[in-house]
């Protein structure tokens, strides 16, 4: 297996040049036991700010792990380690030793695969990342609920019942209102960890449309696993396989002209 | 007959294998069920049929007279308290003015009650032989009686410098009384004059208190007279009664066991047959009147014990050389005026008393359920009043709530989100194992260890502004409410450990997700997502609280009595009875089918509903609230 095969190809550097990347991972070894085996390998990539970047990749490929290291979620797990290498968000080494997670994820907000509302109201569930920075002001939280739950496409439909429990809502709007949560505490990044794989097509197809109408305000992580989302919702795609990544360009060049052959068999559908 | 796919196997009365197993399984569920219904019906039969029992109960002691004398044995009662207290302070005060003359009083008193009990023969001896006037005869007998006291002398001398601490210091007025023992004519004939000269100065120097003190005893002479009159004629006149209830039943008994004697036993079962008379009706209008009439006396008792008591408190000392017959005195100066008050309502009351009022059901019912005492083991009269039981059973489970609920729940939250792996693998068998200790164990060790330790230790300045501290009692709510707190803890921890397992993961990655630290995330997402599971462990935690009963028989000091609530949350310090200590402590004790057994079937039927009650809540509130697993 080629090291570090393909990372950043040259040639496609230019298009993303102008725009400093917004996620530097450089080198970055990770793993859940310590150190003893490495679930994720010499990875290194760059990703730009306010374009959709997709991680594809077939199961246990390490897609959601790296997705995980971005907010630093792998914390919960006691024997997660960085072995080698770093990840660098606006220029910051996030894990560098003063560097607070708590912080950081207020700027690198996560969507989850299983849509996750608090058993609360649906304005609590919006309020509550703001409420935990300690924002009591009734007018601030009035104001970005209904911002967020704009922005989320959710705020028609919700807008005479922000009272009533979010549990009341159909998967689809509950994926929603976890987005419109994420976004209220206005962070830079959003990570999408397979935000439509408990969805029915018609959900997804709403969720869709939204990354696309984020994309302006945040820069977007995705992982999905479904292909024809990846071509549909990112700008570039990075294809993962056992942990190392195989290759990482514009999504039309991954899924019409892509330089290894892995990717091809993987996104032509001959494996995975 | 079909002729395929018939059925195989052999059968046992016309059933397989099969289903003999399924009915086996099936009939062990039905047992329990069965068992389970019948305790029920057993318990509610047995109690219900107390109301019946207590109704005759409580007629009879309006008709005997008994509730009359009540008022006067009450009056009496509190009078006896205001003794003793005067009592107790005169002999303080007078032990700390006149220790060494006291000391010197009595142990020659005791000395010369050793010596006539222990040396009699020799007394004898010698007083024959001083008649008989032989001098040999004498000396022997003289030398008999020296040598008799001062073995007992010297025995006393060993022993009784102990048991009269007050000479103890004071070797000079020990050493007098010892010699003046050892004179056979101080004893027998005149006593020392140092003795008299104390006794003397004892009775000079305490006159005032003295003349205090029998002015206050004999103030209550004339109600004790009147209580110890009506108390004979009140209870005759029940027993009659019940003598009465039963005639016919023990007259039937006699004649059937005649037939079945012959000769002079059957004569004489026939005559005590004969004597017993069947009255139409017992004739308490004719008994009771001695008892109305005596409400004159009554009255006129009270009001002279009232005038002459008041005189006494007026005229004891104000200045005191020993402390504690000062508090002793300031505290009979506060009791008085409730004393007199208590005194006028009790006057009052029992002047409208009336011995034929009509008493219906539902008394029956609310003197058992508000009355305030619970006596059963006096000749007197038998009272049942659940209230002091049950006040005793709910504080104590509020202590031990008030302690295990917090301490539960914290530890669940720290070992279910913010333990490491390694805590985890301690802390949870650890608090576990809290409940393999037997609660015998527990309450032992509540007497033994506990109980001084709060005595010794209440009393400390940085603790001893607790409501109820210093404690006086070793034995108190607070020490049974501590232990069974530890003995709620494993079941409240355990519980509120799976309620908060059981909020899914993805709540606290959200939030975490969102910036929220662990401990927000537990106040905000995880706690409020648990809390129907931490409300039913806590309500589960006060069902195993509340019936627990070695504990709190051992430890609460089953004092049967309504708290003092005038010493506010002080009362968690003091002793009290439970509903369980109760049954465990008395059960043993009642004859089948009495009024007694019935009381505490039906306790025990109350503190079954009350679980049950306890119980079903719990599964309501996990069922309605929901968990959001």
């Amino acid at each position: 297996m080629t090291e570090t095969s393909v990372t950043t190809d040259p040639a496609a550097a230019p298009s993303v040049a102008s725009n400093e990347p917004i996620i530097a991972i450089d080198d970055l070894s990770f793993s859940y036991d310590l150190g003893k085996t490495n679930t994720l390998r010499n990875i290194s990539l760059e990703i730009p700010a306010g374009k959709v970047t997709a991680f594809i990749g077939p199961s246990g490929c390490g897609k959601s792990t790296l997705l995980r290291c971005l907010n630093r979620m792998n914390d919960l797990v006691d024997t997660a380690k960085v072995t080698t290498g770093r990840i660098s968000i606006l220029g910051q080494d996030i894990n560098a030793p003063d560097v607070e997670a708590i912080e950081l994820r207020k700027h690198v907000g996560m969507v989850f695969q299983k849509y996750n509302p608090f058993p609360k109201s649906i304005y609590e569930n919006v309020a509550y990342g703001l409420r935990v920075q300690g924002i009591k002001n009734k007018g601030i939280l009035d104001q970005a609920v209904e911002e967020s739950l704009q922005k989320a496409a959710l705020w028609g439909e919700v807008k005479d019942r922000l009272d009533s429990s979010a549990l009341g809502l159909s998967g689809g709007q509950q994926q929603r209102l976890c987005i419109a949560r994420t976004i209220a505490v206005k962070p830079r990044i959003v990570l999408m960890d397979e935000p439509c794989s408990a969805l029915d097509p018609i959900a997804t197809a709403r969720i869709e449309e939204l990354i696309a109408e984020l994309q302006e305000d945040f820069t977007i992580v995705i992982v999905t696993h479904n292909m024809q989302q990846a071509t549909r919702v990112s700008d570039r795609t990075a294809f993962f396989y056992l942990g190392e990544l195989i290759e990482y360009d514009e999504t039309q060049i991954i899924f019409g002209n892509p330089s290894i052959k892995q990717t091809e068999d993987y996104v032509s559908g001959r494996f995975g | 007959m079909a002729k395929h796919f018939e059925r195989k196997g052999r059968r046992l009365l016309g059933f397989n294998l099969q289903s003999w197993i399924k009915g086996f399984f099936g009939g062990n569920a039905g047992l329990s069920i069965v068992i389970l219904f019948l305790i029920c019906l057993f318990l509610v039969l047995e109690a219900v049929r107390f109301f019946p029992s207590h109704h005759q109960e409580l007629k009879l002691s309006q008709k005997s007279g008994q509730e009359y004398v009540d008022y006067v044995i009450r009056e009496a009662d509190e009078y006896q308290n205001l003794v003793s207290f005067t009592n107790q302070a005169y002999f303080q005060e007078l032990d700390a003015r006149f220790g060494i003359e006291r000391g010197v009083v009595d142990s020659f008193g005791v000395f010369q009650g050793m010596i006539e009990d222990d040396a009699g023969d020799e007394m004898d001896g010698l007083e024959e032989a001083r008649d008989e006037e032989d001098p040999a005869a004498l000396k022997e007998a003289e030398a008999a009686y020296q040598a008799a006291v001062a073995r007992i002398v010297n025995e006393a001398d060993r022993k009784m410098v102990d048991s009269f601490g007050r000479l103890a210091e004071n070797d000079e007025a020990w050493r007098s009384v010892k010699e003046a023992a050892s004179s056979y004519d101080a004893v027998e004939e005149e006593i020392p004059a140092f003795v008299e000269e104390a006794e003397t100065k004892m009775t000079e120097g305490m006159a005032s208190f003295e003349e205090a003190k029998a002015l206050i005893s004999s103030s209550g002479v004339p109600l004790k007279d009147l209580r110890s009159k009506l108390v004979k004629i009140a209870a005759s006149i029940k027993d009659d009664a019940i003598a009465d209830l039963t005639a016919s039943a023990r007259k039937e008994a006699l004649l059937e066991g005649a037939e079945k004697v012959e000769g002079e036993a059957r004569e004489a079962k026939l005559a005590e047959a004969g004597k017993i008379v069947i009255q139409d009706e017992f004739p308490f209008a004719e008994r009771i009147k001695p008892i109305v009439a005596a409400h004159g006396d009554h009255v006129a008792a009270v009001a002279t014990l009232r005038e002459k008591i008041q005189e006494g408190i007026g005229r004891l000392p104000s200045e005191f050389s020993s402390e504690p017959a000062e508090k002793l005195v300031g505290k009979i100066r506060k009791l008085e005026p409730k004393f007199i008050e208590a005194l006028d309502e009790s006057i009052e009351e029992s002047g409208q008393w009336k011995w034929d009022d009509e008493i219906d059901w539902v008394s029956s019912v609310t003197k058992f359920f508000f009355g305030k005492d619970w006596t059963t083991n006096s000749e007197w009269r038998q009272v049942y009043g659940f209230l002091p039981l049950f006040t005793g059973s709910i504080i104590i489970s509020l202590i031990a709530l008030c302690i295990a609920v917090p301490l539960s729940i914290g530890a669940a939250i720290y070992v279910n989100r913010l333990s490491t792996k390694w805590e985890q693998t301690f802390i949870k068998p650890a608090i576990e194992m809290i409940q393999a200790i037997p609660s015998i164990v527990l309450g032992f060790f509540g007497i033994m260890v506990l109980g001084n330790i709060l005595l010794e230790y209440s009393s400390s300045p940085w603790i001893s502004w607790l409501p109820g501290f210093p404690i006086t009692e070793r034995l108190n709510m607070l020490n049974a409410g501590m232990l069974l707190a530890l003995m709620a803890v494993p079941t409240i921890f355990t519980l509120c450990e799976d309620a908060l397992n059981n909020v899914p993961r993805s709540f606290s990655e959200a939030s975490l997700a969102l910036g929220a630290s662990k401990l927000q995330t537990v106040n905000k997402v995880i706690v409020p997502a648990a809390i129907s599971g931490i409300l039913a462990a806590v309500l589960l935690g006060l069902g195993r609280v509340i019936g627990e009963t070695m504990v709190v028989l051992l430890v609460a000091g089953n004092k049967i009595s309504m708290p003092e609530w005038s010493a506010g949350l002080g009362v968690i310090a003091q002793p009290s009875h439970t509903m369980t200590g109760i049954i465990a402590q008395e059960m043993g004790e009642v004859s089948s089918g009495t009024l007694h057994y019935r009381a505490l079937f039906l306790v025990g039927l109350v503190l079954f509903t009350i679980s049950l009650t306890i119980n079903v809540a719990a599964q309501k509130i996990i069922k309605r609230l929901g968990n959001h697993a």
